[in-house]
């Protein structure tokens, strides 16, 4: 089986419950970041404050524009493959933010940060590349 | 595989478990598990020679009550025999209750340092106090915290613990072994060139309040990102062996608290020629003959934190 194989099933619908689903998750970063503000003695990290920036661009944004542009990719098998590492890399780059967050707020650091990074960049990377081969191989949808 | 990850929600559920695992260890590893990496050692400043830790490298010192400290007058807020001299002031001023410690040592060996369990590491923690009594000290504050990080040189009672620098523009408190403190930019010094000129002890947290006699701190100064008033511990020296401990009480409804630079102007109205700002927060203790002399809390009940390392002052 390959990623470039046509899915029966309809995932059109799946996309725009993803969007939402990542505004919801947008919402929910900021309020983490406001009530931890709360037991943070005054002190704020930027990491923090800004992590909802992830869900928010790298999810809702994100597949607004696939939605948008190239919503054929939907239609290949491998969309769930796609669909499945992109998340997980935006879960663990968000996860990350929060992480340095509580350590920028604790004044301390940890070496294992930047593996959280790292998993979520190679997640991400991985994932535009299936992305882009579906987005390529448009002509493939109307066989 | 791919027809495995492919699943709606089974990969999604599989890969929460993990980064959920991933975070746990995290935190725990960064807040809670002990790591030894060196027993302390103890060298006298006469005998100092270039020494660095080493985790088999050990002795062990075990303090006396001297002639001098049993023949010692002591009131609930002074200290004085042949050798050392402290007077303790607890004044009310910027909404806060702050405890100034008026130390004149005779020697400067007598103004020390020690680790939680006598050991370096990270999480290896214990209460002011406790580790005030471990030391028969007359006088102890809660020193840098060191083991919350992995940066920050760390030189105690002679001794090289760590000589990584933090990153970004940090200030650490240098004391030779003179006693005299003086306040160093860590990005700038190395510890090689600062044990080259007889460095006895080295603490990383700051800024340096007062700086060859001027305020170095502005009210927008601030640990982290923090911009509010908080519990506070600082050492500095007005002149050759007599140094001012402030710690203050902050973070309740009795006390606020000060900000960096209503601590700098405190030293320098008492005529303090360099100040530092050690570990504060939850970890601003103040310990003097067998008792915590201020209100140490993190903000809901009070209580001592337990923390790395002591400032103090004894035998």
């Amino acid at each position: 089986m390959s990623i470039l194989d046509i899915n029966k099933r309809n995932n059109e619908k799946q996309l725009r419950k993803t969007i939402w689903a990542y505004l919801i998750l947008s919402v929910v970063a900021v309020v983490v970041d406001k009530v931890y503000g709360i037991f943070g003695h005054g002190v704020h990290s930027a990491a923090m404050t800004w992590m909802f920036l992830y869900p928010l661009l790298g999810g809702a944004l994100f597949y607004f524009i696939i939605q948008r542009l190239i919503k054929h990719i939907t239609k290949f098998a491998g969309y769930r493959v796609f669909l499945n590492i992109h998340n997980s890399g935006i879960a663990t780059l968000t996860l990350a933010s929060l992480i340095k967050g509580i350590f920028e707020i604790a004044g301390t650091n940890s070496p294992y940060l930047v593996y959280f990074y790292m998993t979520g960049g190679v997640f991400i990377a991985v994932g535009l590349i299936i992305m882009l081969i579906m987005a390529l191989n448009q002509n493939r949808v109307h066989v | 595989m791919k027809k495995f990850i492919s699943k709606p929600y089974r990969w999604a559920a599989i890969y929460s478990i993990l980064l959920t695992v991933a975070f746990s260890f995290t935190m725990l590893d960064t807040f809670v598990l002990p790591k030894s990496i060196a027993n302390a050692t103890t060298v006298s400043i006469a005998s100092k020679s270039a020494s660095t830790a080493s985790s088999s490298s050990t002795s062990t010192s075990f303090s006396t009550k001297s002639s001098s400290q049993s023949q010692a007058i002591v009131t609930d807020s002074s200290y004085e025999d042949e050798n050392i001299k402290i007077t303790i002031e607890t004044v009310r001023k910027y909404d806060s209750n702050i405890y100034v410690a008026d130390i004149q040592v005779y020697d400067p060996s007598y103004l020390k340092t020690a680790f939680a369990n006598n050991t370096y590491g990270r999480n290896i923690t214990a209460t002011t106090s406790d580790m005030a009594e471990d030391n028969s000290a007359i006088f102890a504050i809660n020193g840098d915290y060191y083991g919350f990080r992995d940066g920050g040189y760390v030189v105690r009672n002679g001794v090289e613990y760590r000589d990584a620098a933090r990153s970004g523009d940090n200030d650490a408190l240098v004391i030779d072994k003179d006693g005299n403190l003086s306040v160093v930019k860590e990005g700038e010094v190395s510890l090689n060139l600062l044990s080259d000129k007889g460095v006895w002890q080295v603490l990383s947290f700051g800024p340096g309040l007062v700086v060859d006699g001027e305020i170095a701190v502005t009210s927008f100064s601030e640990v982290g990102k923090s911009m509010s008033s908080n519990p506070r511990t600082a050492i500095g020296q007005i002149s050759e062996l007599h140094y001012i401990v402030i710690v203050s009480d902050g973070r309740t409804s009795e006390s606020s608290g000060l900000s960096l630079l209503q601590l700098a102007e405190e030293f320098k109205e008492r005529g303090c020629t360099v100040a530092y700002n050690l570990d504060g927060g939850g970890s601003s203790t103040m310990y003097f003959n067998g008792k915590v002399i201020n209100k140490p809390t993190s903000g809901k009940s009070i209580g001592e934190r337990k923390v790395s390392d002591i400032v103090y002052i004894g035998y």
